[in-house]
Order: structure tokens, then C-alpha cells, then sequence
């Protein structure tokens, strides 16, 4: 193995699943405190580490959906540049540098979270007039600079693949990787203009005002797409690492993955409106637009359900599966790596179900900022994205450290714990959604809760006891792993390095999907920023934090 | 590149699902008129005084149709006299059978207006009046509870509709 690309690889996972760790040990305490019987039972008890819950949830987000995520996937990213365009990394030095500015941000954010709890308990969606410490954005803004580093490295790397392979078809997984990249650099400028332009001055008192309705259009050009760039890299795993993993040893069709990586890369930008659903300064007009791009967005993921669906049944067989439905009893379900990302799928069906509801504009309405919308992200999110992200942890991290997992039972133990812990906690947390439970709230002190939602908040917080069981188990393992594990692995892994031939060129022509992309983009969002901006009327609202209703000096 | 048999029905398949949900939104946007919040009118949180929002309250527009203009501020919701003693959960009334259209801006920061058990959803935004139309059909306690993450004690933010 080159001894660069190891610890790159190895340094961003680890770090991802450190974020992680703070950030998940988090999560069930919060389904804790919101339970009204628990808070009943323990008066004074309070969430260790980040003991404040609004600062908890700040965590939550922060480092789970930003810090986990974004290291993770630059870190597997430089994994399948490597491997699949089979040659070394270009850029090593800001790979270094992109890593470098990744973590510092990851210790601004633990070191204004834990000396400004107040203050920085603005969550992971900071939206103004709410303003934190600068320090909070700073962490994000390298995070995210980090991120771009890890794109040039990526982008560096096939273009001198592409000049000693002229004429090849890019393998699957960096088409997948590229597709994610060229969305999240697109989606990233609008987060980009909102930190740096906005927040960042107004954090640092160069200006005394923000406009919130323009900060929240701005973040959602970036918002939803984020989702996307969170789950690609797991669909670059089903498409291409389960395959081998579960012994089908081809994706069904590579041709049509393509298509499904083009249509998430072109259809994620012109959504974001769906966040805004109940916005009062976004036209209604523009909301039903955004919603037609949104449902479309769904369609790669049908085709994706289709294609590994076929692949896995390839597998099935293979393994001596009969019949219409025996393929799907002979699934590796033993084995940690293969069980996680099938775990994931599972969730992913009703993750993706709620999320067409939720995008369904008239009937967002229901369920707009209840605690329906964070079970719809947990099953997506924190269901099919984290579990498959694990299963990659359990397969990479032994090839990387040269020793194999410590232990596969307590893997298998944590994969269906978590995939358990987590439907439960999407049924509950949904149904006290509809009841009426409000999102990102400390539900369990509310004095406006009904039965239905007492009931539902309680049966949550037993899926937090599965939960955090499941996240030690993780966490155990890891460490033995690292420092207890002896058995020895031979190289193995990823060795697909050949694009499949039939692919037709013109999926590969990244000037025109960028361009189909951009045009998007620019067709969907215009009109909305225009309507935001308000250079006499704008900028008027003065500056908050969630401590008080005194506006900041 | 081929498209294998059964893929090809699928992405039909897919196709008609989608497309489906498709018309059905747009004929409930078109023919139906249920339509989502839209731009209504900016406002200066620092001048109230001068805006609708001097006046809150329950208003009788005509037989049957009311506004509630009301104020949301870290962490009540102010509905003015109609909603009771200042300070406290305020408790609006409303006789049933009656459309009522809300108005509500912020003081403060963002803030969010849900009514349990009916098709209303607002994020209140400062700066902006947000606004939504709705029936109210059913007798009964319905509360008005503050969706969207408001500071420390964003977890008590709540009011009562009573529709009588």
C-alpha cells in the first residue's frame, strides 16, 4: 500500500467517526430529555459532556451531518481515486493541507461549543438573526475550504489518469465520486456567500444587522444537495464495493448507475425551495417549481433501488438462492460489512418514502417542522448514510491497519442494534410528529404536550437505550481493532479499475453535465434571490443570541 | 448500451408514480387553490408601531371571517388583549364555522406558527408578515405551538385556540 494514500485515507475515517462519536453519544440522551416520563423520573439529570441540550443538538448536527460526513467522504473519496483510477494520489501535499484545516475546524467547533454553550446553541442550520461566536463559523469555513482541497486532489488525480487513459471509460466509483464533487462544489458557494458575506462579519460586529430571509435561501441552495453529497458515497459503495463484498461481483448495470450519478448531480441544486415550504418571503409559485425538481430527484434513487436490487439478487443466487424470494434469505447477513449497507437499504424505504412526503407541497403543510422531519432524516441520514458508512469502516479499517476487525460478532451485534434502534426511533419520533411534537425542542419540559405525543416521546426514548448501545459497541470496537486486534490481513479490497466499455461517451463529457447542471441552477434560483434580496427593505434585523431577547450590542 | 426487460418497466413504472404525484400537487395548486405561503409584505421589527401589527389581535372582517394578527418574541406569542394577560400563553376564541387568516411577524428572531389538527404551518420570519387562511370547523382546545427553534426556552412557546 503507498504510504501517503494509507494514512490519508486512514486519518480522514478515523477522524469522521472521532466527530461522530461526540456527536452520536449525543443523540440518545437528547431522546432522553425530551421523554416526559424520563424528565419526570429524573428531575436534575443532565446530558453529559454538552450539558445543555440546545448545546447538545448543536453537536449533534455539527459533527454528525457536517464533520462526520465531509471527512468521511473525503477521505473515501481519495480511497477510490487511488484505488480505481489505480495509480498514486496528485496533490499530496494539500491533501495534507486539506486534512490539516479539517481537523483544526473540528477543534474550533468542540472549543466554542464547550466555552460558549449559550451562544453557540444556534444547531447546524445556524440561521440569523441567531448569530454565534466566530469561532462557529470559523470551524465550518475550514471544514469547508478543506473540502475543496479534497475535491482538487480527486480532480487532479483523474486528469492524469484521463491523459495515460485516453481513450477509457471512467470506472464507476470515481464517476460516482466526481458526479457527488462538481453538486456539493456548486452547492457549497451558496453556504459559502451566507458564512463569509453574512454571518462571519455579523459575528465579528463588522455589521450590525443581518436578513434572515436571504441567509435562509442562500443556505438551502446548499442544504438539500448536502443531503445528496452525505448519500452518493453510499450509493458508490452499493454500486461498487457490495457487489464484491456480497459476491455478485458486478454492478447489474454500469451504464445505467451513470445515468442515476448524472441525474443526482444535475436535479439536487433546483430543490432546495423544499426546505422553504413554509417561508413567508419565497413565492409560492417558485415552491411548486422547486417541488418538481424535487420528485424528479427521486427518480435516480428508483433506478438505484432497481440496479442493486438486480445485483443483490445476483448475489443471492449465486449463494444457492431459490426461487422469487429465497435469493434474499441467502444475503451475507452475517457479515458485518454486507449486513450494515443492507440494514441501510432497509431503512432507505421508508426514509425515501417520508421524504416524498415531505415533499409533496400542500401536504409539507402536516408535518413542516415536526418531529416527523427529523425521523424522515434518521432514516435516511442516520439509517441507510451512517450504517453504510460503518459497513465501509468495518471493511476498510482492518485493510488499512493491517490487522483484522477485533471482533465480528459485537460488528453484527451494532449493525442490527442500530438498524432496530433506528426504525424504532423513526416510528415514534414520527408519530409524535404528527401528533404535534415540534422539531428541535426540549419536548420533555413542554407544558402544551398531548397524550398521543406524552406516549410517543416516551416509547423514543427507548430507542435511545438500543441506540446507545449500539454506538459503544461501535466505539469498542474501533478501539480493539486499533490497539487489541493480532490476527493479520493481507492486502485486499477494492480492484475494479476499468470503466465498462458499452457506457456510452457522452455520460462522460463533464463539460456539458456541468453545464446542464449550472443553467439549472441558475433557471430555479434566480428569480427566488431576487425576490430575497432587498437593498432598502433588507438587512434590518438586528443581531440575536439564543440566550435572550435582548438584541446583541 | 441496452435496457434490460424488467428495468424497462420499472423506470415506467417509476415514471407513472412520479408523474402522478406530479399532477395530483399541481391540480390541488391550480384547480383547488391549496396553495403554500407566499410573499406578503416586509416590515421593520424595529418599527411596529407604524404596521398592523401596532393593533393585535382577533378582527371580525365579515360574517364568519376573522384575522388574527399576533406578534411572535422570544418566547410568547402576543395576540394583544383578545389573547388575555400579557406575558402568559395567550387564549384566542373563535366561533366555529369560521375562515381565519393569520398574521404573524417576529420581534425577534425566527420563530414558527403550528395549530395542532389543522393545515396551518408558518415559519415566522423577522422582517417578513407571514400569512395563512384556514377553517375552523371543529369545536374544541387546539394549541398554537412554536415549531422552529427559538433560543433557551423555545420548548414553552405555545397559545390556545378555543373555537366555541
Amino acid at each position: 500500500m503507498l504510504k501517503n494514500e494509507r494514512w490519508l485515507v486512514g486519518l480522514h475515517i478515523l477522524s469522521a467517526f472521532f466527530a461522530l462519536f461526540w456527536g452520536a453519544l449525543m443523540g440518545p440522551f437528547q431522546t432522553f430529555h425530551r421523554s416526559p416520563a424520563f424528565v419526570a423520573a429524573f428531575p436534575n439529570s443532565t446530558i453529559p459532556i454538552f450539558s445543555y441540550y440546545y448545546q447538545a443538538l448543536t453537536a449533534h448536527g455539527v459533527l454528525n451531518a457536517l464533520f462526520f460526513t465531509t471527512m468521511f467522504i473525503t477521505g473515501i473519496s481519495y480511497y477510490v481515486a487511488w484505488r480505481s483510477f489505480d495509480r498514486p494520489l496528485v496533490g499530496i501535499p494539500l491533501a495534507w493541507v486539506a486534512y490539516v484545516l479539517e481537523l483544526v475546524g473540528l477543534i474550533a467547533i468542540f472549543v466554542v461549543l464547550l466555552n460558549d454553550p449559550q451562544r453557540s446553541a444556534v444547531l447546524f442550520t445556524f440561521y440569523p438573526p441567531l448569530v454565534a461566536p466566530p469561532l462557529f463559523y470559523i470551524g465550518l469555513v475550514l471544514l469547508v475550504v478543506g473540502s475543496w482541497l479534497g475535491l482538487l486532489v480527486v480532480f487532479l488525480t483523474y486528469s492524469a489518469w484521463r491523459k495515460e487513459n485516453k481513450t477509457a471509460r471512467i470506472p464507476l466509483a470515481p464517476f460516482g465520486v466526481m458526479a457527488n464533487y462538481i453538486m456539493y462544489f456548486l452547492a457549497s458557494l451558496g453556504v459559502a456567500v451566507e458564512v463569509l458575506v453574512l454571518l462571519l462579519p455579523a459575528s465579528l460586529g463588522l455589521i450590525q444587522n443581518t436578513d434572515p430571509q436571504l441567509s435562509r435561501a442562500l443556505f438551502w441552495f446548499f442544504g438539500h444537495p448536502v443531503v445528496y453529497f452525505w448519500l452518493i458515497p453510499a450509493y458508490v459503495s452499493w454500486y461498487t464495493m457490495l457487489p464484491m463484498q456480497s459476491g455478485a461481483k458486478r454492478v447489474f448495470s454500469e451504464p445505467l448507475a451513470k445515468v442515476a450519478f448524472l441525474m443526482l448531480m444535475i436535479f439536487s441544486v433546483p430543490t432546495g425551495i423544499h426546505h422553504m415550504f413554509a417561508d413567508p418571503g419565497i413565492s409560492s409559485t417558485w415552491k411548486a417549481i422547486h417541488t418538481v425538481f424535487t420528485l424528479m430527484v427521486a427518480v435516480p434513487s428508483f433506478m438505484t433501488a432497481f440496479n442493486i436490487g438486480a445485483t443483490l439478487e445476483i448475489a443471492g443466487r449465486n449463494r444457492g438462492g431459490k426461487g422469487l424470494f429465497g435469493w434474499m434469505f441467502t444475503q451475507k447477513w452475517s457479515d458485518p460489512v454486507v449486513a450494515a449497507q443492507l440494514m441501510g437499504m432497509l431503512q432507505f424505504i421508508t426514509g425515501g418514502i417520508t421524504g416524498l412526503i415531505n415533499a409533496s407541497a400542500q401536504i409539507n403543510t402536516v408535518v413542516h417542522n415536526t418531529s416527523w422531519v427529523p425521523a424522515h432524516f434518521h432514516q435516511t441520514v442516520g439509517g441507510a448514510v451512517a450504517l453504510t458508512y460503518i459497513g465501509i469502516l468495518y471493511w476498510i479499517l482492518p485493510m488499512i491497519r493491517g490487522r483484522a476487525l477485533y471482533s465480528k460478532k459485537m460488528a453484527l451485534a451494532q449493525v442490527y442494534t442500530w438498524g432496530f434502534g433506528m426504525t424504532m426511533f423513526g416510528h415514534t419520533l414520527g408519530e409524535a410528529g404528527l401528533a404535534g411534537v415540534p422539531r428541535r425542542t426540549l419536548s420533555g419540559l413542554s407544558p402544551y404536550l398531548s397524550e398521543a405525543a406524552t406516549y410517543w416521546l416516551n416509547a423514543n426514548a427507548i430507542s435511545g437505550v438500543i441506540l446507545l448501545v449500539s454506538v459503544i459497541l461501535l466505539y469498542a470496537n474501533i478501539v480493539l481493532t486499533l490497539f487489541a486486534s493480532k490476527e493479520p490481513v493481507t492486502e485486499g479490497g477494492y480492484t475494479v479499475t476499468k470503466g465498462d466499455p458499452t457506457t456510452p461517451a457522452i455520460l462522460e463529457r463533464w463539460g456539458l453535465w456541468i453545464g446542464v447542471a449550472v443553467f439549472l441552477a441558475f433557471l430555479v434560483w434566480t428569480i427566488p434571490f431576487i425576490d430575497a434580496i432587498n437593498l432598502t427593505e433588507g438587512f434590518q434585523i438586528l443581531r440575536y443570541s439564543p440566550a435572550g431577547p435582548a438584541p446583541l450590542k | 448500451m441496452t435496457l434490460d426487460k424488467y428495468e424497462r418497466v420499472w423506470l415506467t413504472a417509476v415514471g407513472g408514480l412520479i408523474g402522478s404525484f406530479m399532477a395530483a400537487l399541481m391540480v390541488a395548486y391550480l384547480i383547488f387553490d391549496i396553495r403554500l405561503p407566499t410573499f406578503e409584505a416586509r416590515v421593520d421589527p424595529a418599527n411596529l408601531s407604524s404596521t398592523m401589527f401596532a393593533n393585535l389581535g382577533v378582527k371580525k372582517r365579515a360574517e364568519n371571517a376573522y384575522d388574527v394578527v399576533m406578534l411572535a418574541k422570544m418566547w410568547v406569542f402576543d395576540a394583544g388583549k383578545d389573547g388575555g394577560s400579557a406575558g402568559a400563553p395567550p387564549v384566542i376564541r373563535i366561533p366555529r364555522g369560521s375562515r381565519v387568516t393569520f398574521y404573524v411577524t417576529s420581534l425577534d428572531i425566527t420563530h414558527g406558527v403550528y395549530v395542532e389538527d389543522h393545515s396551518i404551518n408558518l415559519e415566522i420570519v423577522p422582517g417578513q408578515i407571514a400569512r395563512q387562511s384556514i377553517p375552523f370547523n371543529r369545536p374544541g382546545e387546539f394549541r398554537i405551538i412554536c415549531n422552529q427553534y427559538c433560543g433557551a426556552a423555545h420548548q414553552g412557546m405555545y397559545g390556545t385556540i378555543v373555537v366555541e
